[in-house]
């Protein structure tokens, strides 16, 4: 709970500082993840589901969010690829599931990856099949957000 | 203890001991032997005085009795002394990193010293949060289903005082400080006005809550023997109606 909270607090304060100023001034915001990583992983956590949307009513909708799916040996041979050792928190090692760091990540990290799709369903994001080549995945992207662009444009004339 | 006589208790329409809204989900509250009582008022109507002296009445009876109170989590207690420095909060960081404070102390202390059967003194507990959430502008609906996680007390004492009378007895005990004062919400430079106002606007929301949360109103200006008698009578009638906490197993 107080991971949870501690994270609302974090995006509180960037939203005022960082989000909100921006849009004001016309301006295109990237978030690197956003509110849906919260439900995510919070209820894999065990965060009641509904408290924590609750919880993050304050944030703005975005215009468009993007989904980047991939199965989980895949982000684990990534990370694994990168660095010698899977963070603490990101293997879910604060659960106590498994004292082996690889196992509790696939188990953490299934849990999460199920929130997500509830999460595509319930918020409608875009997806994106991120186990593909990274030209690909951003030749999707900017179709999907050339496509939001000019229907935004559109609404505002 | 049937739970018809555990609804005596003060607690709103949950039933006392129970989580207001959406708890935790993996720590599951229910049947468990002790008791929450907490005693809510402003800055400087003497809260604490009467909770060191509640506290010795309870043990020389034979309860174990747990102190807790705002940002005295472990975990929070420095981040929020930092960021009050740092003139970088806003109201909703403001209320989330209390609302953290509260959660750390209810998973560490609050739980599990109603689990091991001991009375709970909460020096405020969330109803300052929410008083305070309330004056700044922020929705109310969304602070009470926040705080839903919280575990409904079995008595909230409220200790209720004018504005006036608080503003002496502030000023006697050593001045007037930043926060209690709502200095943040820039209503002003003068700190007595300030001081004044805000208070007036937290007594109201308090107020408001007395029916919502089932608080027991005693009027703060009585002395501090008169107003502790008054506690111990309502938690001595009460402990006895509800049988005492027994520890599990025993």
């Amino acid at each position: 709970m107080t991971f949870s909270l501690l994270h609302a607090t974090d995006f509180a304060d960037r939203l005022l500082y960082k989000i909100i100023p921006p849009l004001k001034a016309g301006m295109i915001v990237l978030a690197d993840r956003y509110a849906y990583t919260a439900f995510a992983r919070d209820v894999a956590r065990g965060v009641d589901r509904e408290w924590v949307r609750d919880l993050y009513s304050f944030a703005v909708r975005p215009n468009l969010a993007v989904y980047f799916r991939v199965p989980i040996d895949v982000s684990l041979d990534r990370l694994l690829a990168r660095r010698v050792k899977l963070k603490f928190y990101e293997a879910g090692m604060d659960m106590g599931w498994s004292a082996n760091p690889t196992e509790s990540f696939r188990i953490f990290q299934s849990k999460v990856l199920d929130e997500y799709n509830r999460i595509v369903h319930e918020y409608e994001l875009a997806v994106i099949e991120a186990s593909s080549s990274i030209t690909e995945q951003q030749r999707q992207l900017r179709q999907i957000v050339a496509e939001v662009l000019e229907q935004e444009t559109k609404s505002v004339e | 203890m049937s739970s018809d006589r555990v609804n005596n208790g003060a607690h709103g329409g949950t039933q006392a001991g129970a989580y207001y809204g959406h708890g935790l989900p993996y720590l599951p509250v229910d049947g468990y032997p002790g008791r929450i009582i907490a005693i809510e008022g402003t800055d400087g109507v003497g809260r604490s005085t009467q909770i060191r002296l509640l506290r010795e009445w309870l043990e020389v009876k034979g309860y174990g009795v747990v102190e807790t109170g705002w940002t005295r989590s472990e975990l929070m207690a420095p981040t929020i002394e930092l960021a009050k420095s740092s003139n970088t909060l806003n109201k909703l960081t403001f209320v989330l990193l209390y609302a953290c404070d509260f959660a750390d102390r209810l998973e560490k202390e609050i739980i599990p010293a109603l689990k091991a059967g001991f009375i709970v003194l909460s020096d405020r507990y969330i109803y300052t949060a929410i008083a305070r959430a309330g004056v700044r502008g922020v929705d109310s609906q969304w602070i009470r289903r926040l705080y839903g996680f919280a575990i409904a007390p079995h008595l909230v004492f409220y200790l209720k005082i004018e504005a006036d009378a608080l503003a002496r007895r502030v000023l006697e005990a050593g001045g007037m400080e930043y926060w209690e004062s709502g200095m943040d919400m820039k209503a002003g430079d003068d700190i007595y006005d300030n001081f004044k106002h805000y208070q007036r606007q937290l007594l109201k929301e308090y107020s408001a809550m007395a029916e919502e949360f089932g608080f027991r109103v005693i009027e703060g200006r009585r002395s501090i023997t008169s107003i502790q008698e008054e506690l111990r009578r309502q938690i001595g009638a009460f402990l006895e109606e509800s049988g005492p906490p027994s520890l599990p197993g025993v």
